[in-house]
């Protein structure tokens, strides 16, 4: 800056210095693409000069082949419905009961006493460790398979909710009372879709949690699915199939959250 | 229908927020309640409306409330609590459908409220476009829709500006003209009390007692050509809040 | 910042891909120095190499020996491909044999055998599925199978079964429960019929109530290879006085193990010194009188000379390649380097 050395006169005219910005963020559509595509070209390239072993690390155009064939074979559907009805299935029962007992938790100090310890103490526990137990209780079947996800996914909105509850306006509530509204019109009117921010953003986590558990899951006894996919793979050394079929639970999960937001756009235009 | 209250005391843990309070609260008339900050005259709002409970003393309603009211004790919030989900329209038709009115049958009332508060054209709004004195227009035509026997506003105008409030003072005359309504109206802005209330009540520093009644007699559409009455009654208030102010103050920061 | 050392990257990613805890990796190699690492499951199958490291069989071959022990075969299969760890004991299975397809991995020695007269892997059935008819491995037909994961040893064996009995492996519905753990609470809880095992798990199960034992696999598979020794192909290929100095080793451990146990020719003290040795790899949170049964039931053969049986390598892989679990273009030679061991 020039002029901070010569101190300007009465009549002498200087800009002042601009020095706002630079922490701003701006929305720029095109950087994360672009990254991604550098990644995966730079990625393919050391692939195919060796620099990264095959054994490392397989091309992403082998692990496209691997999908590809997985297409061609016609049982890309079978794991992906396998999957999707288990996801879709767990992760309803899993929230919907999750919201239910948030619900309560949020509205009543009996069950705030007696149930959120009891949460708090349980979702931490990694489902994973329970599988043998989930075997013995709900069968090898479709039932463990669920399960996982819904204990996976219910916690987190059991959570979400009653915070969600917590948080709703309480000059609400009381305007609400103040004009005789009846106890279920309080909750239906104003406690849900007062909550209902925190319950949406609770879904986007336990959807992430239910793909993750998703190959916890389809370790018990899954013929069929993307966990079993990638589970098969691991175990016969298969990086290529691996690659894709974690590639195809990312997608998965970009597709939920996607389906989140535009729920969210739905149904909080509110805001 | 008058309200009277009765030998109303009440302490929040070690603190007396109030003591001995008796007041009746004509039909027809307007109630200001002023006192310095943290004197308890919201609390008090909140007991006349059956919100909360006062430890010693009651609230008694002499006699029947009109047939045709749908919630004779009706709140105005400060912070207008509006449903922030809901439109104008659903804002107001929230407090009607517990009574059965709904679609139809709710069209009516709301179209009548909205044309009293000048909203019309806005029903389908969400209360996120609407500034601030629209919302509380809002919150009044809710009130209004119900039918109230007796208004209790807490502070109504303080959270909106200057200019706003006296456009909303304007337009509660108005609505008191044409109809009028009872109303306990909680304020700190004693230029609010003077232009509204038919009746002064200050009350005391903590614990919150009742230093004194001062009566209005104009007409409330006649205030805004007697000026300088108005500002007497205005000094008035204040030599006699001054000192229960400074106190307030100073226990304000010690607390 | 990258610097693409291949191992370190290998078993980083391999690490993270497959088995984040199994390994920290140690950075033995396999140099002058004959410092080696043996990867090892705490099984009695593994006893050679307990054996051989306690009565100092590798020392007197020159070699300074560190034990790296893993949960399961197929994280000891991947830090021998990533160069972790030296040698290695387990069953061939889909992945094992990929690994060598890309020339990271060889085989070279058997291990544990199936062996008429000697207690072998037995078959199982739930008390449920036994009282429905379920007497016999020949009415494996249409009943549920346990096993840990496709192409793993159990699905081979249920595929040996049903083609000796005369009907498709697809009409055994295998189950992949990824442990053995879970398979032990699937069989006891009677959510699946049917299951194979090592006898002394075998022989603990068949006392429950809800488990009966019908078979056993040595009637199936004879001459079962269940477990081979490998290395990576480096080794292989580059060290192979380091490899003979191993499997003079490890054949010695085996000799002792075979003696003691398996044909109990050495007497009773032999036995009880053996048992007391393995205890301490094997069975350590359990007391002594409680592993020993085990241990002494769990004993079988091991190949004399780590002999391989080339015959049933390639039944195997002639299996894993018609299950399409792996590819159609790999030959016995990539998988065994037959030059170490006598092959049959």
């Amino acid at each position: 800056m020039p002029n901070q050395t010569s101190p300007l006169s009465a009549n002498q005219k200087a800009k002042v210095p601009f020095r706002g910005g630079g922490f701003q963020t701006k929305s720029l559509r095109l950087i994360s693409p672009v990254v991604f595509i550098c990644l995966i070209a730079l990625w393919e390239l050391g692939s195919k000069t060796g620099f990264i072993s095959n054994l490392v690390l397989p091309a992403p155009s082998e692990a496209f082949e691997a999908f590809m064939q997985l297409a061609r074979s016609g049982m890309l559907w079978t794991h992906l419905s396998a999957s999707l009805q288990r996801l879709i299935i767990g992760w309803s029962l899993g929230s919907t009961l999750g919201i239910m007992v948030g619900l309560l938790i949020g509205l009543s100090s009996i069950a705030r006493a007696g149930l959120s310890p009891l949460v708090s103490a349980i979702f931490p526990i990694p489902k994973i460790a329970l599988l043998p137990l989930f075997i013995i209780w709900f069968g090898i079947g479709e039932g463990s398979k669920v399960a996982t996800i819904l204990f996976g996914t219910f916690f987190p909105t059991v959570i979400a909710t009653y915070g969600g509850v917590d948080n709703v306006d309480r000059s609400l509530i009381r305007m609400g009372q103040s004009f005789g509204l009846s106890r279920s019109s309080i909750i239906r009117k104003i406690i849900l879709p007062g909550a209902l921010p925190a319950i949406l953003s609770g879904c986007r986590i336990s959807a992430s949690i239910a793909i993750i558990l998703l190959v916890a899951a389809e370790m018990i006894g899954a013929e069929f699915g993307i966990g079993a996919y990638i589970l098969l793979a691991g175990s016969l050394f298969a990086p290529d199939q691996l690659i894709a079929g974690v590639a195809m639970l990312s997608i998965m999960g970009l597709c939920f959250a996607w389906l989140i937001g535009r729920a969210e756009k739905f149904f909080l235009s509110w805001r | 229908m008058d309200l009277h209250l009765e030998d109303i005391s009440h302490t929040y843990g070690d603190i007396t927020v109030l003591q001995n309070i008796n007041l009746t609260i004509k039909d027809g008339e307007i109630i200001c309640i002023v006192g310095p900050s943290g004197c308890g005259k919201s609390t008090l709002l909140r007991f006349i409306g059956g919100l909360e409970r006062p430890d010693h003393g009651q609230v008694l309603q002499m006699g029947e409330a009109p047939k045709d009211s749908l919630n004779p004790l009706t709140y105005i919030f400060q912070d207008f609590a509006l449903l922030p989900w809901r439109s104008v329209r659903g804002n107001i038709s929230l407090v009607l459908e517990d009574h059965g009115i709904k679609g139809k049958k709710a069209e009516p009332i709301i179209a009548d409220v909205l044309a009293r508060t000048n909203l019309s054209d806005f029903a389908n709004a969400l209360p996120r476009q609407l500034s601030g004195g629209m919302k509380q227009r809002v919150a009044i035509a809710r009130a209004l829709a119900v039918r109230p026997a007796v208004m209790l506003m807490d502070e109504p105008l303080s959270a909106l500006d200057s200019q706003t409030r006296e456009l909303l003072m304007d337009d509660l005359m108005d609505l008191w003209q044409r109809d009028r309504f009872t109303a306990c109206y909680v304020t700190h802005n004693l230029n609010e009390a003077v232009r509204l209330g038919h009746k002064i009540v200050v009350l005391s520093r903590r614990p919150g007692k009742i230093r004194e009644i001062v009566e209005i007699d104009l007409p409330l559409n006649k205030r805004k050509d007697h000026a300088e009455h108005l500002a007497e009654k205005q000094a008035q208030l204040w030599s006699i809040m001054r000192e229960e102010a400074r106190a307030a103050d100073k226990e304000l920061v010690h607390a | 910042m990258f610097t693409f050392t291949r191992r370190k990257v290998t078993s980083l990613v391999l690490g993270g891909a497959i088995t984040a805890a199994s390994f920290a990796a140690t950075t033995t190699l396999a140099n002058a120095a004959d410092k080696i690492t043996v990867g090892a499951l705490r099984f009695t199958s593994h006893a050679p190499s307990f054996v051989a490291f306690e009565r100092d069989y590798f020392k007197e071959q020159g070699l300074e020996v560190e034990f790296k022990f893993f949960q399961a075969a197929q994280p000891m299969a991947v830090a021998i491909a990533s160069g972790d760890v030296d040698f290695g004991v387990t069953a061939i299975s889909g992945g094992l044999i990929n690994l060598a397809q890309k020339g990271a991995i060889k085989v070279i020695g058997g291990a544990l055998h199936e062996e008429k007269g000697i207690d072998g892997q037995m078959i199982l059935a739930s008390k449920k599925a036994f009282d429905a008819g379920l007497k016999s491995p020949a009415n494996l037909k249409g009943h549920s199978y346990g096993i840990t994961q496709a192409g793993s040893s159990f699905h081979y064996m249920a595929h040996k079964i049903a083609q000796k009995e005369g009907f498709a492996g697809s009409e055994i519905k295998v189950k992949p429960l990824q442990k053995v753990g879970a398979i032990i609470g699937a069989l006891k809880s009677e959510q699946i019929d049917a299951w194979s095992i090592v006898p002394h798990i075998a022989k603990g199960l068949g006392k429950a109530p809800t488990v009966e034992i019908i078979g056993k696999i040595a009637d199936y598979i004879p001459d079962y290879q269940v477990t081979t020794v490998f290395t990576s192909a480096k080794n292989a290929a580059d060290q192979k006085e380091l490899v003979k100095k191993f499997l003079t080793a490890f054949s010695k451990g085996a000799d002792d193990f075979n003696t003691a146990l398996v044909d109990k020719t050495a007497g009773d003290q032999a036995a009880e010194d053996m048992v007391k040795l393995i205890h301490k790899y094997v069975y350590t949170s359990r007391p002594y009188e409680k592993a020993a049964p085990s241990i002494r039931n769990g004993a079988m053969r091991i190949n004399k000379g780590a002999k391989l049986n080339v015959t049933n390598v390639k039944d195997q892989l002639s299996w894993f390649q018609s299950e399409g679990l792996v590819s159609k273009d790999i030959t016995i030679d990539m998988l065994v380097d037959d030059s170490f061991v006598e092959t049959y």
